[in-house]
């Protein structure tokens, strides 16, 4: 009589199949936190960038609204009722320069603190995300005002023969050379502010 | 195990919303991007063709305006003629978007290019509406007298062309919201 026998396939031991599979999820979750750890120290890099980027656009825009604020000539010769004086108030675009630029630095003061967050925490999205949309209107508005009074200087240096608009800057000299520079500043913290919402651009990127 | 069922079925429920949603974003910026276009290109024709002569002339001069007079019209015309130019160029981008709602570097370089045409048509507008103003009102300090008492017409339609390039500007900012949404949601 033949003996039926059955074979019976035993694994390996239980243990060692969870100690490995525990393995391969510590491996997984190790990778992740690398990942992690390497896009939050580019995100780092940028939020510090932002930062310094925010101190110097600071700078620049007080120097444009208080330049322009002070801008003020008086001419050395005058008549019996008359003195031949310019000054920024004089021109309704330079009230909304100064007064437009002064908002802006007041802006940037206060976007500090998020700028600091997105340091501390640089995978967070909501600073960002504020930040970008702060700067995107800011930017609307310093660009306006530059604009504005840049159409306004490059009048009182060349004038307009078409309308009789007369050139102001042989006159005023000084007071010409002051609202010119006050542009120029206020045009370099414009750039600073495109490159700011580039940044915050690239540091929403999903990774 | 049916708990389990009900979390996945969930889960793939809010996939599809947020998908749904990003869908919405996508063509709601597609729309805009025509309505700006629209603005930009009815903005630098209504200024490149806005010319008026004046009744009475004298021997040797005929009272003429156009936009070539002044230089910030000049701008403002080549601006809006860049950006109208730039937003028909984006929309194939912007149509890839409507299909593929996870596409992210596009939407980065959409989001770096918007923000260049806004500071260029802002400052576009921003110089025009300064010579404008002073058209409409002058400057008794610098002796600039307003010539708009004379040329009327010219002035008015000058004004309404700045209407639409400002709205644009109003559009783009929309434009690069509607970007960085899209980028900071998380799927």
């Amino acid at each position: 009589m033949a003996k039926e026998s059955t074979t019976i396939d035993v694994g390996e031991p239980s243990t060692i199949t969870k100690s490995s599979s525990h393995v391969v999820v510590d491996e997984k979750k190790k990778k992740g936190f690398v990942a992690a750890a390497a896009g939050g120290g580019y995100k780092r890099g940028l939020a510090i960038f932002d930062f310094l980027l925010r101190l110097a656009a600071i700078g620049i825009t007080i120097g444009a609204s208080s330049v322009m604020f002070t801008a003020e000539e008086t001419l050395p010769f005058f008549t019996q009722f008359l003195q031949f004086q310019a000054g920024y108030d004089d021109f309704p675009t330079f009230q909304f320069f100064v007064i437009s630029i002064a908002i802006v630095a007041s802006y940037l003061v206060l976007s500090l603190p998020f700028s600091i967050v997105s340091i501390v925490r640089p995978l967070a999205v909501v600073p960002r995300l504020i930040l970008l949309i702060s700067d995107t209107v800011v930017l609307t508005l310093t660009t306006a005002a530059a604009a504005a009074a840049a159409a306004i200087v490059y009048l009182a240096h060349n004038g307009n023969a078409n309308t009789n608009w007369l050139p102001i800057c042989q006159q005023f000299g000084d007071f010409c050379q002051a609202t010119s520079t006050a542009v120029v500043a206020a045009s370099i913290s414009v750039v600073f502010f495109v490159l700011l919402i580039v940044i915050s651009a690239i540091a929403l990127k999903r990774h | 195990m049916k708990s389990g069922q009900a979390e996945i079925v969930e889960t793939s429920k809010a996939i599809q919303k947020s998908g749904l949603m990003s869908r919405r974003n996508a063509i709601l910026e597609f729309i805009l991007r025509i309505v700006a276009f629209f603005n930009t290109i009815t903005s630098a024709i209504l200024m490149a063709t806005t010319n008026e002569t004046l009744p009475f002339f004298a021997q040797f001069i005929r009272f003429h305006a156009e936009y070539s007079d002044l230089p910030a019209l000049t701008f403002f015309v080549i601006a809006n003629a860049v950006v109208s130019g730039y937003l028909i160029l984006s929309l194939p981008l912007a149509f890839v978007h409507i299909v593929k709602s996870k596409t992210q570097n596009s939407r980065v370089l959409l989001i770096i290019l918007d923000v260049a045409m806004l500071g260029l048509l802002t400052a576009g507008a921003s110089s025009a509406a300064a010579i404008v103003y002073l058209a409409h009102k002058g400057n008794n300090n610098t002796n600039w007298f307003s010539i708009c008492q004379q040329f009327n017409s010219f002035c008015e339609r000058i004004s309404g062309s700045l209407i639409g390039s400002f709205v644009a500007v109003f559009l783009l900012i929309l434009l690069i919201l509607l970007s960085a949404i899209a980028l900071s949601r998380r799927h």
